[in-house]
């Protein structure tokens, strides 16, 4: 598995693994009960640089490759899925844009915070009535003088209830359709800024996901990032990148899932043998394993191709329609072989079952990669 | 002695690379080995010496090319150089060869203000080569030292053995080995780790560089040969004791006493 490795990356994998078994796994059922935000671990996590694993060293982050990233999101995820998302989310979808849109002002600002755990960002798209139909957002944001006046209703938000510096998707010309949207940052604390309430979710329950409504919100004309009417080429190229840390978010949870599964039917008995021995189950255990590693070299292999500065918006589709996917199957054969204990909160496996479904939803749901996926081999 | 802020001799500290699980036939490579889990307490020691005093921390390793690696985690833990001595001719050294590898290697280091050890190695376990280095370099020693507070010259030292907890102060240069459930070690950083891939120091010693010949080292330098190693077999049998509830107790309490258990 580690051949495609550089030893920095191993040594990456090492540290992370160890940090989590260390501070996150015994922490992870406890927070998916209570849906609580660990600050203690987060702010330990932002001294280790997890929130600014791409960013550069002059901004305050760690430089490293996409290779990187992508096994840190997997260890994380693999002992906390939520804390997983909280960091893919922020450093995929949050920092990268401001990195790569943003003009020095703005990076200069908002990048050294982010980097360092600090501040928590925050990718503002989803609405009631616009979710794979991105371009159907009804936010807005109207030049008055020297601002924005921002209008929007934001569900789903990811690090919602946490996040400072959040990217708002809105119309900055009502008139011109899909060119017309925009993204302008929207900072806590600026007046007519609201949290909704979390949002009381099957899996995940650790992240405060909430909504962000603005009330006629106002914030500087340089808080727009890129140009005006860029919105929708900015979120896809977030979203390249965050489908990549979402599909090795799945491969963490499905990881997580396979090792207890493993374990445990090698410790239950039944009909005088570890269930291990029983054929059906050897079968489960051998389709898990298969379907991990596959998907997991494709997560290596969308993050090779970054790191080369290729085209790898189809290996991030791809990585992230079958990792999500896998994920769900993998996980739904962790309870199957833990029998009935795999339904009781007793083991971890329905936490993993649960964290599992939504990455067939999130960043993109599986029904939008295969049309993604398909237009990219025909056109169109 | 008092304590003090002053002092900026070198710290020493020698860290085993073992191998994470022995397979037979397979290649090892650089994610074969970890850090021994009982020298990073020590690394940790020697670090938060620095903070307080500003001694450099040189890690130093005898093993395979590969095992650099873990000399490279200890830099990203803070360490700022590396040295990993590295020769076909340490092949099969034994505790007392690797002990004159180490004391050699650190003679060439001088002036330092401090060795540190792990206790043992979590491979095998022995515990011989810190105080068979300090031996060879004539240095004071304490064992399994639990806190460490550095003092003008030297440093009081607190050893905890067998419900004891036994005082010292020696003087520098002077070894140490640190008792593994001492001091947390640190976490490392991504950017630590950035920094000890691309920008700190690892210099590799053949045994040329140390000056020795190679009958002080590997399997000729070594004064005890492994002849085999095997698994060990823990053999558990599980037997069911027939009878009666009150039988079954008579038939165990009188098994117990005639084996001398009671």
């Amino acid at each position: 598995m580690d051949t495609f490795l550089s030893e920095k990356n191993q040594a990456v994998r090492r540290s992370v693994r160890s940090f989590c078994n260390e501070e996150v796994c015994p922490i992870a059922r406890e927070i998916d009960r209570e849906a609580s935000f660990p600050w203690e671990v987060v702010e330990k996590m932002g001294k280790l640089g997890y929130f600014g694993i791409q960013a550069p060293k002059k901004l305050g982050g760690a430089g490293l490759d996409t290779m990187s990233y992508v096994i840190v999101i997997e260890e994380i995820s693999k002992a906390c899925a939520s804390l997983g998302l909280c960091i893919t989310v922020h450093n995929s979808v949050a920092v990268f844009p401001i990195l790569t849109f943003g003009d020095d002002e703005q990076k200069q600002k908002w990048i050294p915070p982010l980097a360092q755990g600090e501040k928590i960002g925050a990718f503002c798209l989803t609405e009631p009535n616009a979710g794979s139909d991105a371009a159907g957002i009804e936010a807005t944001a109207i030049r008055q003088g020297d601002h924005y006046v921002l209008n929007a209703n934001k569900v789903f938000v990811t690090n919602g209830g946490v996040a400072d510096i959040c990217l708002i998707f809105a119309r900055t010309d009502p008139q011109a359709g899909p060119k017309g949207i925009s993204v302008v940052v929207a900072e806590r604390g600026t007046p007519g800024f609201v949290v909704g309430d979390l949002e009381d979710l099957c899996g995940m329950r650790a992240n405060p996901v909430t909504s962000i409504r603005l009330y006629d919100c106002t914030v500087p004309l340089k808080n727009l990032v890129g140009r005006e009417g860029m919105g929708l080429k900015i979120g896809l190229a977030a979203l390249d990148i965050g489908r990549t840390g979402i599909a090795a978010q799945a491969v963490g949870i499905s990881q997580a899932a396979f090792e207890e599964a493993v374990k445990y039917s090698r410790q239950r008995r039944q009909f005088g043998l570890p269930i291990a021995r029983h054929q059906a189950i050897g079968a489960m255990i051998a389709d898990m394993a298969t379907q991990i590693e596959a998907a997991r070299l494709m997560v290596y292999r969308s993050a090779t191709l970054r790191d080369k500065e290729k085209a790898f918006s189809q290996a991030s589709a791809m990585a992230k329609l079958f990792a999500s996917e896998i994920s769900s199957k993998v996980t739904d054969m962790a309870v199957q072989i833990h029998g009935g204990y795999g339904y009781s909160r007793l083991y971890p496996v329905e936490r993993y079952y649960r964290d599992a479904r939504v990455t067939r939803i999130y960043e993109g749901t599986s029904e939008i990669h295969r049309m993604v996926i398909s237009r990219g081999i025909l056109g169109g | 002695m008092k304590e003090t802020a002053m002092g900026s001799n070198k710290i020493i500290v020698c860290i085993k690379p073992v191998i994470i699980s022995a397979s037979s036939g397979t290649a090892r490579s650089a994610d074969s080995y970890e850090l021994n889990p009982f020298d990073r307490p020590a690394l940790e020691v020697a670090l938060q010496m620095k903070e307080k005093r500003g001694n450099p921390v040189i890690v130093l390793a005898m093993g395979p090319e590969p095992s650099a690696f873990v000399l490279k985690e200890a830099m990203a833990m803070g360490a700022d150089a590396g040295i990993l001595l590295c020769d076909p001719a340490f092949a099969g050294s034994d505790t007392l060869a690797t002990s004159t590898a180490l004391a050699t290697a650190i003679q060439k280091l001088t002036p330092f203000d401090l060795i540190l050890f792990g206790t043992r190695s979590a491979d095998s376990d022995t515990g011989h080569v810190g105080p068979q280095a300090a031996a060879f370099l004539d240095l004071p020693l304490v064992t399994g030292a639990y806190s460490v507070v550095p003092l003008d010259d030297g440093l009081r030292v607190e050893r905890r053995i067998d419900d004891f907890r036994e005082k010292y102060e020696v003087p520098f240069p002077a070894a140490l080995t640190i008792q593994s459930g001492s001091v947390r070690p640190r976490d490392i950083g991504l950017l630590e780790m950035v920094s000890a891939f691309e920008e700190k120091e690892l210099t590799t010693w053949r045994l040329k560089d140390l000056g020795l010949s190679p009958e002080r080292v590997g399997e000729s330098g070594s004064g005890t040969a492994v002849i085999s190693v095997s698994k060990a077999q823990r053999a558990r049998t599980c037997e069911f004791i027939p009878g009666s509830t009150e039988e079954q107790a008579d038939r165990l309490l009188g098994r117990l006493l005639a084996s001398g258990l009671l």
